[in-house]
């Protein structure tokens, strides 16, 4: 084990503001005003539905973002290699954004030295749309009346403003909400990555005492993670005191129960395990028949680091009259090794097709085989990647 | 990095989404991010919305008179003063609704009656003339998506929704899902299999959809109207939802083209877009005001538009873009591109969004020739004109109540194929769709009869003539009657009955050697 602290921001604002004593936004905000970083990549909270993208310098901006979005369920990786490639970049990393930044390392897109992962522990994001419902359906809440929201011990708290303005909170446990369609998308259900240990800090909840909230429990995973706590420490922005025995098992206990249920999520969520072979091929030939060629998934995918000539695009000729177009096949086939399973490609397809399902059932048995779990590790490259190839045969050329 | 929530301009379902823009050296760059909060899409967009970005990345529009660069006020008092040397009966004024916002209507039908005239087009005008009082809420209203979902039978009218509109497409599939049996009425089956049943109709047999009337009774007809639409056949779609017990949704290419009708209003002497057109050609109008709308790039057959606008004595372009008319007009004033627009716009299912910009530019242009109002007071009368107290992308501000109506039986005529040769080209799309902003395939869909027939291999390409027309396009084989051509893209063949045009098709030969490597 590395180590592990209990942690928390000076400022009483930002441990306030803070999820969970505001230890990330201060670390940011350190790193910011001492010009440890040039830049910050956080989420804005534009209401309990909807987090946005922003970049800043400005550790004012970065203070305003604290707090934990659940119903955001965006991956940060693109906006790390299409806007801050050059500069020394620090943003909270869930464990999918963490993967997503390794993955696109690996393939030379953004330079790891740059950048500071402070990872998020994660048990889930919720579709915002489907949160809405949720409000409505099960809390009987007016959805817009809602002003906070928080998961803790497996349920999801919804706070809402009722008339003359007081709050209301109102929890039910994940596990209903789940049986009956809602709660965290069908991607976070099934992921049992829940700590993101390939980024620089792994921060969270879970491991913090009973009594003891407003503490983030953080684990140093790497030098550049001990480099931007020291700086953190440093110069007065957290505190820190080292994490007690019984939540460093609380911790792993958790994560381990977490894994666990994500592996039976896999299960009930794959609807094809249940079809026959020729039910299978249809099933994926019904689904993929759909794709109207928006290129969204591909845009959107924080492991594709193609670009506008890719294999998927230049290979298919939309005048083939195959009922699939090579489209999907060479996506499915080319993130075999790679897919993450984040669901962010599922989540922008205009006609619904059940894409992280479909990876995952073809990259997922090969990763196993592989021996590869992609977004893990930077020196570990991907199985079926050819780049190294080709940069010695560009060396021998010269 | 700057990230602001906007909508779509591409089609009347008005997407929302973020363009998310920054600096790449001196230039700003510009992405399309996904808005999964958005009530109307859930963050998904098709391939336009999906490269949104481009199409804000034309070439801006000056502030010109007579060719020659001026600031911008100097534009605006000369439009304002030719204008009002004109008679109100040679004023014409066209807003093709997929990029103006409701306030800036409002604004423009102030104008207009300024200046007297009742030449107004947003489009669409010529349906509602004939057509009983009961009828209209079908032309200016269009229906929630969950009703769509909710629907236990849904009839795709010669729409082909993965086409058409994609994101329909998803919330008939997940009909379908609870249970909905899909019938698509079209002159080819659908190649994803959408519907349950396909009704396949012959172009010259059109007339006979009457005969399988009970088809629609109890269902959700769901067809579309552009400017293109023919007439017969709009009156088909009505007297079918009229003589069933069925509703018909009629989607329309213009973003606010439900906007348009509402808070700007529609008095039968209003002039159609067509009607101006002709109106130009025989010398009758003699000055038109374009509003955010590209008339030549949108409609099939651009040189003959081109040629009789330069009929007219004025032409005024207002526009965030340059399109192929603002060489040849008088006066061109430049406004803001959409994304940057304060106002609202009514999207097909009766929710009021908001643009999402700041700029009131272009409503401050035919404000300060006309009434000289605010946005407030122009957002205002909206609002009244709407029935509005709130606006939030979550509420069916505009809601459509389903009315019953008699409709005389219409014929649809369409012409014979001489002896049986030739094909019919149908367009699967239309010009107005996505602001004419991407070309979507080069390519056509042909029978495998018709490719043997003409000798095609892989790579070929045809020539689609229509007259003095003609197209040049690649192919690809589909499951079509013999004498069917599909199009996705726009050529300028003109589609006489709405639907379909009549025309020949050879194998394009190649002369010289060049050509043969090129084809
Ligand atoms: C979606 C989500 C699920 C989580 N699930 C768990 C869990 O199951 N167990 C656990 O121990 N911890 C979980 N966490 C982490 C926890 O909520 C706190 O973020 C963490 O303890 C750090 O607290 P803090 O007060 O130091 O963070 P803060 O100072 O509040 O900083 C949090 C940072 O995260 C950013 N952020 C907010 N929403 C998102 C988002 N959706 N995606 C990316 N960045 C975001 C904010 O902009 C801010 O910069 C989750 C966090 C998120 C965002
Ligand atoms: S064109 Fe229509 S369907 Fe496509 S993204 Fe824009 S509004 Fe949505």
């Amino acid at each position: 084990m590395s180590r592990c602290y209990l942690a928390w921001a000076k400022d009483e604002r930002i441990r306030e503001k803070g999820a969970d004593g505001g230890f990330v936004t201060a670390t940011l905000v350190s790193a910011l005003e001492t010009g440890f970083i040039d830049i910050a990549l956080v989420v804005a909270k534009k209401s309990v539905y909807e987090g946005i993208p922003v970049l800043t310098s400005n550790p004012e901006v970065v203070k305003e973002c604290a707090g934990s979005l659940h119903g955001a369920p965006i991956n940060l990786t693109k906006y790390v290699v299409e806007y801050a490639a050059e500069k020394r970049i620090g943003l909270p990393t869930k464990p999918c954004d963490a993967r997503g930044i390794i993955e696109q390392a690996k393939r030379r897109q953004v330079n790891l030295d740059n950048i500071f992962m402070i990872g998020l522990n994660c048990g889930g994001t919720l579709h915002p749309l489907r949160m809405r419902e949720m409000a409505a359906d099960f809390y009987g809440l007016d959805p817009d009346s809602v002003v906070k929201e928080e998961i803790k011990e497996g349920k999801i708290f919804l706070v809402s403003k009722e008339a003359g303005g007081k709050e209301k909170e109102t929890a039910i446990k994940i596990d209903e909400l789940e049986q009956k369609g809602y709660g965290r998308r069908d991607a976070c259900k099934s992921c049992v990555t829940k700590i993101p240990t390939s980024s620089d800090l792994a921060c969270g909840n879970w491991g913090v005492p009973k009594g003891e909230e407003k503490k983030t429990f953080v684990e140093v995973l790497t030098a550049k993670g001990e480099a931007i706590l020291k700086n953190a420490i440093d110069s007065g922005y957290v505190c820190i005191e080292e994490a007690p025995g019984e939540g460093i098992e609380m911790r792993r206990k958790i994560e381990a129960g977490m894994q666990k249920l994500a592996e039976s999520w896999k299960e009930r969520i794959d609807e094809v395990n249940a079809l026959s072979r020729s039910g299978r091929f249809d099933f994926y030939v019904d689904a993929l028949k759909n794709c109207i060629h928006c290129g969204a998934c591909k845009e959107v995918c924080p492991v594709c680091a193609c670009e506008k000539e890719a294999k998927c695009l230049d290979m298919n000729d939309e005048r083939d009259s195959y009922a699939i177009s090579m489209y999907n096949v060479l996506r499915i086939f080319h993130l075999m090794d790679s897919c993450i399973h984040c669901g962010q490609c599922e989540d922008v397809c205009p006609v619904d097709i059940p894409l992280t399902l479909i990876q995952r059932r073809f990259s997922e048995r090969m990763q196993r085989h592989l021996g590869y779990t992609p977004g893990m590790s930077v020196d570990e490259k991907p199985p079926l990647y050819e780049t190294e190839l080709r940069w010695n045969a560009e060396s021998m050329m010269k | 990095m700057k990230v602001i929530s906007s909508i779509c301009p591409g089609c009347s379902i008005g997407c929302g989404l973020y363009l998310a823009e920054s600096k790449d050296g001196e230039a700003n760059k510009m992405r399309v991010l996904h808005r999964k909060n958005a009530a109307v899409n859930e963050g998904k967009l098709c391939k336009f919305g999906t490269q949104l970005h481009t199409y804000y990345e034309r070439e801006a529009l000056n502030d010109t008179v007579d060719g020659s660069e001026v600031e911008q006020k100097e534009a605006i008092k000369e439009a304002k003063g030719r204008l009002k040397g004109m008679k109100p009966d040679e004023l014409a004024f066209v807003a093709l609704p997929g990029t103006v916002t409701n306030e800036e209507i409002v604004s423009l039908v102030a104008l207009a009656s300024e200046f007297g005239c009742e030449n107004i087009s947003f489009g669409l005008e010529r349906f509602f003339r004939g057509i009983p009082e009961e009828a209209r809420y079908i032309i200016e209203k269009g229906l929630p998506f969950s009703e769509v979902e909710k629907a236990s039978r849904i009839i795709l009218l010669f729409v082909d929704p993965f086409v058409h509109y994609p994101l329909l497409a998803r919330r008939v599939l997940k009909a379908k899902k609870k249970g909905a049996k899909v019938v698509e009425v079209s002159f080819a089956k659908n190649e994803r299999g959408i519907a349950d049943e396909t009704v396949l109709v012959e172009p010259v047999g059109l007339e006979r959809i009457k005969e399988k009337k009970d088809l629609f009774e109890d269902s959700l007809i769901i067809g579309e109207l552009t400017p293109y639409t023919d007439l017969q056949f709009f009156e088909l779609m009505l007297w079918l939802n009229a003589s069933t017990s069925s509703r018909l949704f009629l989607l329309k290419p213009f973003l606010n083209s439900t906007g348009a009708f509402l808070p700007g209003g529609n008095s039968k002497r209003r002039k159609d877009l067509f009607e101006i057109i002709d109106g130009i050609e025989r010398g009758e109008i003699k000055a038109l005001y374009l509003l955010e709308t590209d008339l030549a790039g949108a409609m099939l057959g651009d040189e003959r538009v081109t040629k009789t606008v330069s009929k007219l004595d004025l032409l005024i372009e207002q526009n965030a873009f340059r399109t192929p008319l603002s060489s040849t007009a008088d006066i061109t004033i430049s406004s803001e591109p959409f994304f940057m627009k304060r106002g609202t716009i009514v999207n097909i299912e009766g929710r009021v969004l908001e643009v999402g910009g700041q700029s009131e530019k272009g409503l401050q242009i035919t404000e300060s020739m006309g009434k000289g109002r605010t946005y407030e007071e122009v957002h205002e009368e909206v609002k009244r004109k709407l029935g509005l107290a709130e606006i939030s992308e979550f509420e069916l501000a505009v809601k459509r109540k389903e009315r019953s109506f008699e409709m005389a039986e219409p014929k649809v005529e369409i012409e014979e194929r001489k002896g049986g040769e030739g094909y019919f080209l149908w367009y699967k799309t239309n010009p107005f769709f996505w602001n004419n902003g991407i070309q979507s395939k080069n390519f056509v869909e042909i029978s495998p009869a018709a490719m043997r027939k003409l000798g095609l291999f892989r790579g070929d390409e045809v020539v689609i003539v229509q007259g003095e027309r003609k197209g040049r396009m690649g192919f690809k084989i589909s499951e079509l009657p013999d004498y069917l051509i599909l199009s996705e893209s726009k050529m300028s063949i003109k589609p006489f009955e709405g639907l379909i045009a009549k025309v020949e098709m050879r194998r394009r030969d190649c002369e010289t050697t060049q050509e043969k490597i090129n084809c």
